[in-house]
């Protein structure tokens, strides 16, 4: 162990270089890639698991973004044990907050967008940090979509508690809309709520 | 590690975890042992622990350090940047009910290690 205080600094600063800054939880990132002749979920593949800040940032360093994907694809970020759909068992009584965002702005905002959402729910800044089970983002012709997604939309408090973090957390301004929706809801029913 | 769905729904009812702040603003701030976290050891396992939080702006510093820019391993192809972007076809979104087809074994798709 190092004796003095000089020694102790660099003795810390080697640290910090090789140490990893481990996540509350353990997330794996996936991957959406349209192919009509594949079912939906041949069509989905697993980027990466990680449980580390800089295993992450490795990832998100090195693929394309968003804004660089094929229209029709999804990036998704799961709690390891949750797969990204909503026939799972923790999304099963669960919904979504969706942000849409209009193609104007795949270019310039989608990505900052992704990003930030990204590390709002690995940071775990949410008071409910434990009914968030993770985020997707569609990129679409009509228009690209930042989803995340709670485990239970009974919970009032816990669901705008989410919403409000969120909004905060992407400082996002009154042109954008945030729509609280249940898994279980068919295409054209309301949102629960809108903030 | 978070709880398992089962667990999960187990413990729905339960009362929140009261939760204490402790500001990191350096990594040799961090304990030493990867099983413990500033200020107590680990919050699933221990009452009285702390969850982990990192602010934007400390997960920001750490996105260009050596070991962020490190390569990852087994990244599926044509994801990684610069790699020839494939067109595809698209035509109009899956259904839910597409997604309903066929549900494999869960544990199949978990067998992925680092």
């Amino acid at each position: 162990m190092p004796k003095n205080n000089k020694q102790q600094k660099t003795y810390s600063k080697a640290v910090a270089k090789i140490v990893k800054h481990p996540l509350n939880d353990r997330w794996t990132m996936w991957y959406l890639k349209q192919d009509q002749k594949k079912s939906w979920e041949e069509m989905l593949d697993v980027v990466h698991s990680f449980e580390m800040v800089e295993d992450f940032w490795s990832i998100y360093n090195h693929i394309r973004q968003p804004s660089e994907l094929n229209q029709g694809n999804d990036y998704s970020l799961f709690k390891y044990n949750v797969r990204p759909m909503w026939e799972d068992a923790a999304n099963k009584n669960g919904g979504r907050w969706v942000l849409c965002v209009d193609k104007l702005y795949r270019r310039t905002k989608l990505d900052e967008l992704w990003l930030d959402t990204l590390l709002c729910i690995m940071g775990e800044s949410f008071e409910f940090h434990e009914d968030i089970n993770g985020a997707v983002v569609n990129v679409r012709h009509g228009g690209d979509r930042i989803a995340i997604w709670t485990a239970d939309s009974t919970n009032k408090r816990s669901v705008l508690a989410i919403g409000s973090k969120l909004r905060e957390y992407l400082r996002l301004g009154p042109e954008f809309k945030l729509y609280y929706e249940l898994h279980s809801a068919s295409k054209d029913t309301e949102p629960l709520y809108i903030i | 590690m978070s709880a398992s769905p089962i667990a999960r729904q187990a413990c729905s009812h339960a009362q929140a975890i009261p939760s204490k702040r402790v500001l990191v603003t350096d990594a040799s701030q961090l304990p030493e042992l990867y099983s413990s976290t500033p200020g107590g050891t680990l919050y699933s396992t221990t009452p009285g622990g702390t969850r982990i939080i990192y602010e934007r702006a400390f997960l920001m510093n750490l996105k260009n350090s050596p070991l962020s820019r490190t390569p990852p391993s087994n990244i599926p192809s044509g994801l990684l940047r610069g790699s020839p972007n494939v067109p595809i076809n698209t035509k109009r979104s899956p259904s839910r009910q597409a997604a309903k087809q066929k549900i494999d074994d869960p544990q199949e798709q978990f067998e992925i290690d680092l």
